[in-house]
């Protein structure tokens, strides 16, 4: 039972973490959260298991192609949701955009694709039990996606302008830095991300639409936790919300568990809206 | 009738101008009672089952449009209180829990556990950013629907329960929804009140200019608690009706799709409106019915239409019918204040009294803001504050009315210590301020956004403008009153009925003005007015603020216009690094050699 | 194969030109109404899909050989999508909106939950084959017929052979949250304790879970003998049989008739964890001890094969039920009339009606019409041509 829940746990809380990377990828990006986050998820495991197990291609060749389509979701994301809305004066537009184009998405994968959950292909032909790929697949796309950020952040030009417009955005400007450009090159980069979640994922979270609102909220809860824009946090806070879930689930059922997570998150979140490890409101007058 | 100064001021002509627009703005709502008594006289019974949903999902929205709509919470997930509603009326009418109760009052308990648990979910928008409070809203609406799943007991899980059934003549189809449709009616009269009060005004404030909003006096907490009660206890009696309509409830009826639908009809109607979001949930709830295909695709639809709005006419179907705001003005406006009418506005007596800044300090990281600084205001002065940029002056304004704590040091008024955090509490000590970037409620009118200023002095309850009982309708009359002769003051009363965002920059510093009248301020503080102004309105600035200060207001002048400073200041203070350079007359301080080689230049 | 309403009115229409323009002396007479509630779409809609084509073939045949007295029949079809609060629009839209004489359907316990009580208010006589208890009642609805088994026919037949034939005393109850399944574990797990069995784990789980692992560990770690699953989503039971599977954990799946359906094999992983699970069905449609089909049977299979109807990713009985039921209805109204007291009054004097799926009997103080005796439990890999072989050691 333990091992089942740690594996599990561990597993999941990586997927949800890599859904917090996302909306920190998007948030650095543009100061706006967006609620594409979780529907880039639920696509990384659909598009798999359309390319892969319903059209017949090659695990690479699916692999890629779904990554593909996160990217072009999120250039979609941040040229119709995000780019007319940062103009407004009205700040709080973009929730409004992005959840609608969110729940168009959504809607369509439901009516188009089903809505039943479809099975995810196994990816490598290698036996069940012990150690499965469900459990460790997720676990290496979060590393690599870590790793492949700090490298990218820290040895990059393009990724240090990518720090730079998230820091401050007039200064980069000036600087001569193409702000809209490389904006819409971290919505592509989050929306890799994502799918990439969601792909690594497929196995354990089957291809279901309904996976689109359970990793946005679910994946919203390590970026609350961890603080925004905050990718270390982000992890630690989604592991511990796999753990948590998982041992629930373990132990007294699912109903009972997501009602656990929930009031555990917001109690913490009323104790610490910062996060647990964020910084104190400034004032804005 | 009250003999206030306003009310000598034009008699009849703005309760004349009040009126046609108030009977041009019930028209649609006449129409839409018409013909809601009629409907059974040429609707079918299916499309009775669908006018009745209508009213109840109007029940719903019209409680949730305050606030989503109004206060400007992105409160998604409100089908929890529906659910709640629901179960709430149908276990307590059927008896499963304890005996049964009549309908009526199953209902009425409803909607008291409606109203608290709509506390409960509104209180993380206290404390939580936008999106944070949208995400819990929807935690919380999946909670409501796993309760309901697992208590199976009290609510038969999966299984669901039978809606109450109301007695004559509310039991047949019509007569259930003229039940319906007469609740409906009262929700839409009630929220247009609340809209046409200063809660509502308020709301907008606190949505569209919540610094704004403050130095007003409203008090955010105390507001959306009781916007959340109301919306609560209306949206767990729509459950009731809701239970009643489908005769059966099951968890899954209350699904997400149905919360965006509520949410989405608000924002498709338009924000601040009544009628947009009523026409919203009526073409919504009928919309997907005209074609069965439709209803499959009902939620991509709404979502669709959401964007289009949102990106195209983000005013939502209240702006699209907002004929009246698209009649031209006047191009070449000119804002005549008129200073005699200054007295008549701030006539009221208010005692004696200097405000003042002991050695105050605060720092900003490394950066010392405001190191030691001294100041006096005194009542009946115009005291200038200048100094280059980056001296304290905007910090000292925002230490004085409470957006900035001081590090060390005494803001006092009166000789006592002003209350730490309490931003609020300044508008009723008589402390009225404006901002360097004119902050209102872009879609309200003119004379809405200076009726915000006057928000405390309104005595009735928020019940009471729910009711439009006599009390609210005084208020309302007497802050009109004041707000008209206001704008008149500062010259911009022929603006009255125009909406806000479409005012050039100058017009919105006078608004802005007007609105700080509104509390009769003992203490006027003004950032930097004159910015953007033009030099003829400087000079009617300029006589404007002398009328005012002779009255008896202390005015604190930030600017960076040194003419006006030296016009009309008695006193003159010079910051430069968070420091006093130089204080006193003006005289001397223009010939003061360091503020000269320092500021002035020369 | 669902019809629009503007496809339903337009083949009215049309028809009815055509019998004017052929026979200009004789009036066309109006088709006969028959609204239909199917889940044809969601998590439900297995029983939908299945029984719908043997529906659509009937009533193909039925206005093939000159409808009732001549007149047509229109099935009125609106897909419920397995949600109850559509089910009621599609039945309130049905009685007041299209004035239909009778409704065949929900299909889906859930979906007839809500919609029972309704169609009573509005004196629409309807037949339904859902399982749940309490959706058959002369006194309280004494214008719903169930022409399929109750839950407490099913439970009797499953529960025996668990306990009394496979002889396992720790059993585990699980169902999807619908209302079929919550009613079902509320109703089978007292009849298991009554029978002397020990239920060491009953539990609802949302459908779409897509890990029943820690469900499935929690059964094992309770000591359960025997797996008892009723749902009829193929997904959900998919995963319960894949998950035993991996698990290694060898012990017997016994519940809904689901298990046996060509959609839940599609779904399995390896086709050897088939084995063991056994599913209840119903005899007409089973193979008996001597490898053969009743004739009644036979003769339906060459109708369904020369009609073209896929078999393979559904289950017979669903089909034969769906086929079934406009028969009995077209029988009904030629022999009594297409008035609601005539279409109730005929069916409470029904007795032993021949349906290919089982002989349906009602009275007026018992509308629940499939007799106790044609329920067995079978093997679900013995699946051949449709039908099943009896379950091991399964006595009549």
């Amino acid at each position: 039972m333990v091992e089942s829940i740690v594996s599990t746990g561990l597993a999941i809380g990586c997927i949800y973490a890599l859904i917090g990377i996302t909306y920190n990828v998007m948030f650095s990006a543009s100061r706006v959260f967006s609620f594409t986050a979780g529907t880039l998820g639920m696509l990384g495991g659909v598009l798999g298991s359309l390319f892969i197990a319903r059209m017949g291609m090659p695990v690479a060749v699916g692999f890629l192609l779904a990554l593909a389509g996160g990217a072009v979701l999120g250039i979609v994301t941040e040229i119709v949701a995000v780019r007319p809305v940062l103009k407004s004066l009205d700040q709080h537009l973009y929730v409004l955009s992005t959840l609608a184009l969110a729940l168009m998405i959504q809607q369509f994968t439901a009516i188009e694709w089903s809505t039943e959950p479809q099975p995810f292909p196994r990816l490598f032909d290698i036996a069940r039990g012990g150690f499965d790929q469900q459990y460790w697949l997720p676990m290496l796309a979060c590393a690599v996606v870590i790793v492949g950020l700090e490298l990218l952040y820290r040895h990059t030009l393009i990724g240090r302008a990518f720090l730079a417009i998230a820091e401050d955005t007039y200064a980069a400007r000036a600087l001569g830095l193409p702000e809209r450009g490389l904006r819409l090159a971290s919505f592509a980069l989050a929306g890799v991300i994502g799918a990439l979640a969601g792909f690594a994922g497929g196995e354990m979270l089957l291809a279901f639409f309904a996976n689109a609102p359970m990793l946005t909220f679910y994946g919203f809860v390590p970026v609350a936790l961890g603080g925004m824009g905050n990718n270390r946090g982000a992890v630690v806070a989604g592991l511990l919300l796999g753990l948590f879930q998982q041992a629930a689930n373990f132990l007294v059922g699912g109903i009972f568990a997501s009602v656990a997570v929930f009031t555990v998150f917001i109690i913490v979140l009323m104790a610490c809206p910062e996060g647990l490890a964020g910084a104190a409101l400034q004032r804005r007058v | 009738m009250m003999d206030t100064p306003a009310a000598r001021l034009r008699p009849g002509r703005a309760d004349v101008q009040a009126s046609t627009s108030t009977i041009g703005a019930a028209l649609p709502f006449l129409a839409l009672l018409l013909l809601g008594v009629t409907f059974p006289l040429f609707g079918g019974g299916y499309w009775g089952v669908i006018a009745t949903r209508a009213c109840v999902y109007w029940v719903l929205v019209s409680g949730l449009n305050l606030v989503v709509g109004f206060a400007g919470q992105i409160a998604i997930g409100w089908v929890a209180l529906l659910t709640l509603g629901a179960y709430t009326t149908s276990v307590l009418a059927a008896g499963n829990v304890m005996p049964e109760l009549p309908p009526y009052l199953a209902l009425a308990i409803a909607a008291v556990a409606g109203a608290a648990f709509g506390l409960i979910i509104g209180l993380p928008a206290l404390r939580l950013r936008t999106f944070y409070f949208a995400i819990t809203t929807v935690g919380f609406a999946t909670i409501v629907t796993q309760v309901a799943l697992a208590w199976q007991s009290v609510t038969g899980g999966g299984v669901g329960v039978p809606g109450p059934i109301f007695p004559e003549p509310f039991s047949s189809q019509w007569g259930f929804y003229y039940f319906c449709f007469s609740l409906a009616v009262i929700c839409t009269w009630m929220t247009a009140n609340v809209a046409a009060s200063r809660f509502g005004r308020a709301l907008t404030a606190i949505r569209d200019a919540e610094v704004a909003a403050e130095a007003c006096g409203i008090a955010k907490p105390a507001l959306l608690a009781t916007v959340f009660l109301f919306s609560g206890a209306v949206a767990a009696m729509a459950g009731g009706l809701f239970a009643a309509l489908q005769s059966y409830i099951t968890p899954d009826a209350f699904t997400l799709d149905l919360s965006i639908l509520f949410f989405i009809a608000i924002l498709i109607g338009g924000r601040g409106s009544i009628l947009g979001p009523l026409l919203a949930t009526i073409l919504l709830t009928a919309l997907p019915e005209f074609a069965a295909p439709l209803v499959a695709w009902s939620t991509f639809l709404y979502a669709a239409l959401l964007l289009v709005i949102v990106l195209a006419a983000p005013g939502g179907i209240a702006e699209i019918l907002d004929f009246k705001n698209r009649r031209p003005l006047e191009s070449n406006r000119a804002i005549i204040p008129r200073p005699d009418l200054v007295g008549r506005l701030l006539s009221a007596p208010v005692d004696a009294g200097a405000l003042t800044l002991e050695q105050v300090a605060l720092s900003f990281g490394g950066v010392h803001a405001i190191d030691g600084l001294d100041l006096e205001i005194r009542r009946g002065q115009v005291h200038g504050l200048i100094g280059p940029n980056g001296s304290g002056k905007t910090t000292a304004l925002n230490v004085i009315s409470g957006y900035y704590v001081q590090e060390r040091g005494a803001v006092k008024l009166n000789g006592a210590a002003l209350p730490l955090f309490a931003r609020h509490r300044r508008a009723h000590m008589r402390i009225a301020r404006t901002f360097q970037t004119p902050r209102v409620v872009g879609s309200a009118s003119v004379l809405e956004n200076v009726m915000i200023g006057g928000t405390i002095d309104g005595k009735g309850t928020f019940v009471e403008s729910l009711l439009s009982l006599p009390r609210h309708r005084r208020d309302e009359a007497k802050l009109r009153d004041t707000a008209m002769l206001a704008l008149a003051a500062v010259g911009l009363e022929r603006l009255a009925r125009v909406r806000v965002d479409r005012l050039q920059h100058s017009e919105l510093r006078f608004t802005e003005i007007a609105r700080a009248l509104m509390l009769h301020p003992a203490f006027l503080l003004l950032d930097e007015p004159a910015a953007g102004l033009s030099a003829d309105e400087i000079g009617r600035l300029a006589a404007l603020l002398a009328a005012i200060a002779k009255t008896g207001t202390g005015v604190l002048l930030v600017e960076h216009h040194a003419d006006l400073i030296f016009d009309i200041c008695q006193h003159v203070t010079v910051l430069n690094l968070g420091r006093v350079l130089a204080t006193g007359t003006p005289a001397e301080i223009r010939s003061h050699r360091e503020v000269v080689h320092a500021y002035l230049g020369g | 194969m669902s019809m629009t309403r503007r496809q339903a009115l337009a083949s009215a229409g049309a028809a009815a030109i055509a019998a004017g323009l052929s026979k200009p002396a004789i009036a066309a007479k109006p088709p006969i109404l028959i609204g239909y509630l199917p889940a044809l779409t969601g998590p439900s809609s297995s029983t939908g899909v299945g029984i719908n084509r043997g529906t659509q073939l009937a009533v193909q045949e039925i206005n093939a050989a000159g409808g009732v007295d001549g007149r047509q029949i229109e099935l009125i079809t609106r897909d419920t999508q397995s949600d109850p609060t559509k089910a009621v629009n599609a039945a309130a839209e049905l009685t007041h909106g299209q004035k239909v004489s009778v409704v065949l359907g929900p299909l889906n316990s859930g979906e007839s939950l809500a919609v029972v009580p309704l169609l009573a208010r509005t004196n629409t006589p309807q037949v339904h084959p859902c399982w749940v208890d309490s959706l058959a009642d002369p006194k309280k609805y004494p214008m719903c017929f169930r022409n399929g088994p109750t839950n407490q026919q099913i439970g009797a037949a499953a529960n025996r052979y668990v306990v009394e034939v496979l002889k396992r005393n720790k059993v585990a109850v699980i169902s999807d949250t619908t209302g079929y399944g919550t009613a079902s574990v509320k109703t089978y797990v007292p009849m298991l304790k009554a029978k002397g069995a020990d239920v060491v784990y009953e539990g609802n789980v949302d459908a779409a879970n897509p890990d029943l692992k820690p469900e499935l560990l929690r059964m094992r770690s309770a000591g359960a003998e025997a797996i008892m699953p009723w749902s009829v989503n193929a997904g959900f039971l998919s995963r319960i049989i894949n998950t035993r599977g991996q698990m290694q954990w060898d012990v017997p799946i016994v519940g809904q008739t689901t298990l046996g359906s060509g959609q839940t094999k599609a779904l399995l992983d390896k086709p050897e964890y088939w084995e063991k699970v056994y599913p209840n069905n119903f005899r007409p449609v089973c193979y008996a001890a001597n490898g053969k089909l009743p004739d009644r049977t036979n003769a339906f299979l060459d109708r369904i094969r020369s009609a073209k109807i896929d078999m393979t990713d559904t289950l017979l009985w669903w089909i034969a039920l769906g086929y079934d039921s406009p028969w009995m209805i077209a029988e009904t109204m030629k022999s009594a009339g297409t008035e609601p007291e005539q279409v109730v009054g005929y069916l409470n004097k029904l007795k032993g009606y021949p349906g290919v799926y089982g002989d349906i009997s009602f009275t007026p103080d018992e509308h629940n019409g499939y007799p106790d005796d044609e329920i067995v439990m079978v093997e679900a890999n013995s699946l051949k041509d449709g039908a099943f072989n009896l379950a091991p050691g399964y006595g009549v």
